[in-house]
């Protein structure tokens, strides 16, 4: 029995070959679970499935970055996102404590300047430091400050948050006065004026870009012997990042598309099977049995249709934790009803055929009826059904999202497409935030279609094109 | 010869017809009687015809045999052991030893079945066989006997890519696997094309011959009930009107109803296939929730009298010759019969004495 069960799995699968749709949906499976399982080599930003709402994981990324492929379409390129670690800081003596020097040097060749340049050093103990952004035109602009306390931590000097009057100060030196008195320090664009030519103009950003190598020199002086200088690093936010951008709060988006993947699939696919399985085996025990059962059955049935499943998983979200595995349970206690219809009527129309008969003359048990004879036939159905409640229950969980009962411990496409709607991607132009996910969901639920309906070719001897 | 297999007394199949709230209230029940105290017994090794219009009752009485239906009353006695209600393990034994061809050959098998799975099943149910090698081997054996060969093309066919003949041989092998001794063939030939019926029913019969089958042929077709049955009833509304040995029944026929069934045939024969007939009938079949009261056949038969309705029904008497007649009149119809021969043929003499002078 189990061998030629098999067997039949086995001529199953070489008709599904030559179903040529039926090969691209499983092209794109494939294609999904292996972006699942390979998921930590190809992001940049390997923990964004755990640490998506955590800003500080985010903090050094730019804020609402074009995908880096924007570069190819446009006249004027952006300057993409870039880190450059020190691999060599020099140390000497310096009377009680110590000196650390390091230099980081950034290459620039764009048209736009990044959106900032953050210098991160992690010291320990006391320090004081200073930072000269020396350009290729040798022209430099130095930043000091001295940070106490114990223990190590992350130094940040951000240009356009701490380098604002230091450049304001270095444009005056070139640039019209007039243009000085009606701007401030507070109103320059810092990175525009280290990234242009020292000319005038280069406050209101219409100066030409200045290309070459940029060299950050870091000094740091420990106070102490227990003060020293770990690390330093110059990380650059470019306008451009990474093959899908950034969000406005710095998440890089295709991390967090690959991340909710995973939940797609986990979502779609567990909650569509558990639902259509208990909905077919309910609509044809239901069909089958008839009378006082089947009463009983359709009563339960309405019931369960005619809750509303919204309210019910607002107070479920009230009562428990929101977790991602109730959302799976309740939509499944809610979405099995969706086939029992179809199916019912489906089993009323196949339990009057003369082979069941024929099978109850030979007598086949109830059981083998119902496996052997009914449930069979529904397959392609259930897969249809399957295929198209994966898309529904993907965007419920979107739209339990969307009022914030969503589990917020997961990145889904849902979740990035709530926050993208809350905070008006579509009508500040951050298309990257909203079609990615949009696709992505499209994508899963053609996914499924096209394996359900390549599985109705076979399954249903009739619709085979002989 | 007439060792009886299947005994059935005074059988009895009333369906309840579903009411509305009114009706309950009242506590009215109608019953379709759709079949009525019928007795008959079948002898073992012979080919028992059963038939009538649509909605006589003959479908349901093979189903009752069939033990698909649930009998209401009267008893079925198989081999000298009471059927009449069986349950598990006894139900088991019966069914292993009678089996039913259903009259449509594309609805019989599960179209998502092979021919290999359709005569796997009767095997796996009953636990036939010690593997699925072994129970092979018995499928291919039937295929040969059904004359579906190479067995190796058939059993990999889905139903739908046999024709209508093979669909029924591979019915017919289905019906075998058990080795059954009664076999129920409901119309079994009725959907088939003319030219296969006669191999068909040739199969049949060679397979009684050898096997020592017992058939029970139901159909509305008189012709090849005449060919093909040992024994004919003729049922009539739930009841059976008229038995004897086919030859019998169909030449000498006794009941006004079944006269009329047979003027119905049509025959292809130049000069009668273009007559519309005269058959002797009147009106409709009655509903069979209302069954009329004396003879059931009395308000559609030409030569019924006051007593037909007035008096209680009529009996199945012998009248000689194993031949069962329900008709109080018989005699006397059977001389008003020769009567009528006798004065047509008169004058079929004085028309074709015209002829030649006009």
């Amino acid at each position: 029995m189990k061998k030629r069960d098999f067997s039949q799995l086995r001529s199953m699968w070489s008709e599904f070959r030559r179903i040529k749709f039926g090969m691209v949906g499983l092209a794109l499976l494939g294609m999904f679970v292996v972006v699942v399982l390979i998921e930590p080599l190809i992001v940049p930003f390997p923990d964004a499935a755990t640490r998506w709402r955590d800003m500080t994981y985010w903090v050094d990324n730019p804020r609402n970055a074009k995908p880096a492929w924007v570069n190819w379409f446009t006249s004027k390129d952006y300057a993409p996102s870039a880190r450059i670690q020190s691999d060599n800081i020099v140390s000497g003596e310096f009377g009680a404590g110590k000196l650390y020097q390091a230099e980081l040097p950034y290459k620039y060749s764009w048209d736009k300047a990044p959106s900032d340049v953050t210098l991160r050093m992690n010291v320990t103990g006391n320090a004081r430091y200073e930072a000269e952004f020396i350009r290729p035109d040798g022209l430099s602009v130095t930043y000091q400050k001295t940070s106490q306390g114990a223990g190590t931590r992350d130094l940040r000097i951000s240009v356009a948050q701490n380098l604002q009057p230091q450049l304001y100060q270095f444009a005056g030196k070139y640039e019209d006065p007039r243009v000085m008195q009606s701007t401030s320090a507070s109103t320059i664009n810092p990175l525009a004026v280290l990234f242009s030519q020292a000319e005038k103009g280069a406050l209101l950003s219409g100066s030409k870009p200045l290309d070459g190598t940029y060299t950050v020199r870091v000094k740091v002086v420990a106070a102490d012997a227990t003060s020293s200088l770990n690390e330093a690093e110059l990380i650059v936010a470019g306008g451009v990042q990474g093959v899908l951008g950034t969000d406005n709060m710095k998440r890089d988006l295709w991390s967090g598309l690959i991340a909710g993947t995973k939940w797609a699939l986990i979502i779609g696919l567990l909650t569509s099977f558990i639902a259509v399985v208990v909905g077919v085996i309910y609509g044809v025990t239901s069909g089958y049995y008839g009378g006082f059962v089947d009463s009983l059955m359709n009563r339960i049935y309405e019931i369960f249709s005619s809750v509303p499943l919204l309210p019910i998983l607002i107070v479920m979200s009230a009562v428990f934790k929101p977790s991602i595995w109730i959302m799976i349970a309740m939509m499944c206690i809610f979405f099995w009803v969706g086939p029992v219809r179809t199916v019912r009527s489906i089993a009323l129309q196949i339990k009057e055929a003369s082979y069941i008969e024929a099978a109850r003359g030979l007598g086949a048990s109830n059981r083998r009826i119902l496996m052997r004879h009914m449930i069979p036939q529904l397959v392609p159905y259930a897969f249809a059904s399957m295929a198209l409640s994966v898309p529904g229950a993907i965007v419920y969980e979107a739209s339990i999202s969307l009022i914030g009962l969503g589990d917020a411990t997961r990145v889904t496409w849902g979740q990035i497409l709530q926050a993208a709607f809350s905070s008006g991607a579509v009508l500040q132009g951050i298309w990257w935030w909203v079609v990615p996910p949009g696709v992505a969901i499209a994508l899963m639920g053609m996914t499924f279609a096209f394996i359900g309906f390549a599985m109705d070719t076979i399954l249903n001897p009739k619709l085979k094109t002989r | 010869m007439s060792e009886p297999i299947l005994v059935a007394e005074n059988l009895t199949k009333w369906f309840p017809v579903k009411r509305n709230l009114t009706q309950v209230m009242k506590g009215n029940r109608t019953w379709v009687r759709a079949v009525d105290r019928i007795s008959f017994t079948i002898n073992k090794g012979e080919i028992f015809g059963l038939v009538g219009e649509s909605g006589c009752g003959k479908t349901t009485t093979g189903k009752l045999i069939m033990k698909l239906l649930e009998i209401t009353d009267g008893t079925l006695e198989m081999k000298g052991e009471n059927a009449t209600h069986l349950r598990g393990a006894a139900l088991e034994k019966y069914r292993r030893e009678v089996q039913m061809i259903f009259q449509d050959p594309y609805s019989s098998m599960n179209p998502r079945f092979t021919v290999r799975d359709v005569l796997m099943e009767p095997l796996e149910i009953h636990k036939v066989g010690k593997d699925a090698k072994e129970r092979e081997v018995w499928v291919r054996e039937i295929l040969d006997e059904v004359k579906l060969s190479p067995p190796d093309e058939f059993l990999v066919r889905h139903p739908h890519m046999l024709s209508g003949g093979q669909r029924q041989r591979a019915a017919t092998a289905r019906t075998l696997m058990l080795s059954p001794s009664i076999i129920v063939a409901d119309e079994p030939v009725s959907m088939i094309d003319l030219s296969t019926r006669a191999e068909i029913l040739h199969m049949m019969r060679q397979l009684q011959r050898e096997m020592g089958l017992t058939y029970v042929y139901i159909t509305h077709d008189l012709s090849t009930a005449r060919y093909f049955t040992d024994r004919l009833a003729v049922m009539y509304l739930g009841k059976i009107i008229e038995m004897g040995v086919a030859g019998s029944v169909i030449d000498r026929t006794l009941h006004p109803y079944t006269k009329a069934l047979i003027a119905a045939v049509c025959e292809p024969v130049s000069g009668k296939v273009n007559r519309i007939k005269d058959v002797p009938i009147k009106g409709e079949i009655p509903a069979a929730t209302n069954i009329p009261p004396g003879c059931r056949f009395h308000p559609r038969c030409l030569y019924a009298v006051e007593e037909c309705w007035q008096e209680e029904e009529p009996t199945l008497d012998d009248i000689g010759g194993g031949h069962l007649v329900a008709c109080r009149r018989w005699a006397e119809i059977e001389r008003l019969g020769a009567a009528a021969r006798t004065s047509e043929a008169s004058l079929g003499t004085r028309k074709s004495s015209f002829a030649p002078s006009a």
